[in-house]
């Protein structure tokens, strides 16, 4: 019995170890990259309302060419400005059409972060649950929920 | 041989044992991979760096350059570089030079330099890696295969002749007789050497010339060897004979020469075990005696025939170098010379039949040398 035990607490040990634990470091890191990604086009939009409010036509930037070596850069219409839009394409847009898209993507961005979250949230369940199966299983006591409160 | 000397066997798959190089090997070759993807790196950079450089010396050629401009990660203005001889370069923690395209050129090149020297060290540090990875994978299939290794300690100086013994002279009765009585003769060594001293000291002039020739091998590494015993060749066993100790010693020594010249191994042996002999008495002729004895005991196997017959000679050279020995000493330690052979040989050949201490007792009386030993001690 002992022995049948023992080596179910480890099944679900490796388990948990071999497929949750990794599992969820996956979603996790899949989560961050959207962050980033939200976070780009959030400071975009930002940028294009300032240019916008302050009615920016022309600007100089530094463009880096590589291991940080800059070189100024002369913008002298603003009014058009080329958006990424997945796939290596770029679409040319008006600032206004600009900023609606990226409202639209920004949407898009915030509904895959809740599906992620989701998923990060079950595999966390799943991982508790075999945890606790464990335990069960050796026999310690519950830790949490221990109904009894004496106030 | 048996083992006189204390042996051990190792497999070698005991030292490493197969699982364990498996692992370390696996250890090397990741650290390998590890390495292998720096330098990919490493490169990488060097190949961004010279492009950087060309870049750096084209753009200047015109005024300006019709670009799309990065507006943050995901958006573009089209737009012009101007001032394009102008660049701004990152020196690091944040500080920032503006330079000519030239200047720039030369920073990228320095740049480019250290990045080299990097990659230089990464690739000597892979090979290390890849010659310790190579050590263990033919450790593992050395130490599957089964190979072991056999360790030996060096014994010089016999103090267990017994072990020995299994070399038997058989030829020569008094020396193979010896080998077998080792014990009782270490004991009896130390017996004889004070009466050898007294001859030798007596026949030293005489014997020295002779050791000298075969004992200089031996005595020649060994320092401390007492001139006489130095060569367990026959002209030791002259020195010896001068102190007419027994006929055994001087079989002993025979043999021991007569292995010695076999062998120098054995010579060094014969050294050894003479050194101790030597380190009781001191005196050259001791040891030289002491020394043919042990190399008896120590090889039997292999001199035996050898032994034999150059016991016999040794002990017929013994008379007949003695007076010629005097030159030998000069080699060893020994400075006296032996001067009175014709004692020692008649003792000597007295004692030729009996192989034991009762013949060096024998001749004690007839060494008159006693001031010698007196110096020497």
């Amino acid at each position: 019995m002992e022995s049948l035990t023992q080596h179910k607490v480890q099944r679900y040990e490796e388990f948990v170890d071999r497929r949750l634990k990794p599992d969820l470091q996956h979603a996790i890191d899949e989560r961050d990259k959207i962050f980033e990604q939200q976070k780009i086009f959030t400071d975009l939009r930002r940028n294009i309302e300032n240019l916008e409010k302050n009615s920016i036509t022309s600007l100089r930037t530094l463009v880096n060419l590589g291991s940080e070596v800059y070189l100024q850069a002369e913008v002298t219409n603003t009014q058009r400005i080329f958006v990424d839009v997945g796939l290596g394409f770029h679409v040319e847009f008006t600032w206004s059409e600009a900023l609606n898209y990226i409202q639209k993507r920004e949407e898009r961005i915030a509904k895959k972060i809740d599906e992620y979250n989701q998923l990060i949230a079950s595999i966390k369940a799943q991982i508790k649950l075999v945890l606790e199966g464990i335990r069960e299983l050796l026999q310690l006591p519950a830790e949490k929920s221990l109904p009894e409160r004496s106030f | 041989m048996e083992d006189t000397r204390r042996g051990t066997v190792t497999s070698l798959a005991s030292l490493f044992p197969v699982e364990e190089a498996q692992k370390a090997a696996n250890r090397v070759q990741d650290a390998i991979a590890e390495k292998r993807a720096e330098l990919d790196h490493l490169l990488r950079f060097v190949a961004d760096n010279n492009n950087l450089i060309n870049l750096v010396h084209k753009l200047p050629e015109e005024l300006s350059h019709e670009i799309m401009v990065p507006f943050g990660k995901a958006a573009f203005f089209p737009g012009r570089l101007i001032h394009t001889n102008e660049f701004l370069v990152l020196l690091g923690e944040g500080y920032y030079a503006e330079r000519t395209s030239k200047q720039t050129a030369e920073i990228l090149g320095r740049r480019g330099k250290a990045l080299d020297s990097q990659v230089d060290s990464l690739e000597a540090m892979i090979k290390d890696l890849q010659a310790e990875a190579n050590f263990f994978s033919q450790t593992i299939t050395e130490a599957a295969e089964g190979l072991v290794e056999i360790r030996e300690d060096y014994i010089e100086k016999d103090s267990h002749k017994e072990e020995i013994k299994s070399g038997p002279l058989k030829q020569h009765t008094s020396d193979l007789e010896k080998t077998e009585a080792d014990n009782e003769e270490y004991a009896r060594i130390v017996a004889r050497m004070d009466e050898l001293e007294k001859e030798e000291l007596a026949a030293e002039s005489g014997i020295d010339n002779e050791k000298d020739e075969q004992t200089t091998e031996d005595v020649g590494d060994i320092s401390y060897q007492r001139p006489v015993g130095s060569k367990p060749h026959n002209s030791e066993d002259f020195h010896k004979s001068t102190p007419p100790v027994d006929q055994a010693n001087n079989k002993s020594i025979a043999t021991g020469s007569a292995e010695k010249h076999d062998n120098p191994d054995i010579a060094d042996q014969l050294n050894f075990a003479s050194l101790d002999l030597q380190s009781n008495v001191g005196e050259g002729k001791n040891a030289a005696a002491k020394k043919v004895k042990f190399v008896d005991h120590r090889k039997p196997l292999t001199h035996h025939e050898e032994k034999t017959v150059k016991a016999t000679t040794a002990s017929k050279s013994e008379v007949q170098h003695q007076p010629s020995q005097p030159s030998f000493n000069s080699h060893k330690a020994f400075t006296g010379s032996i001067v009175e052979h014709t004692e020692n040989l008649k003792t000597l050949n007295g004692q030729s039949s009996s192989s034991t201490s009762s013949q060096v007792s024998g001749s004690r009386p007839s060494k008159p040398v006693s001031r010698f030993k007196m110096q020497r001690r």
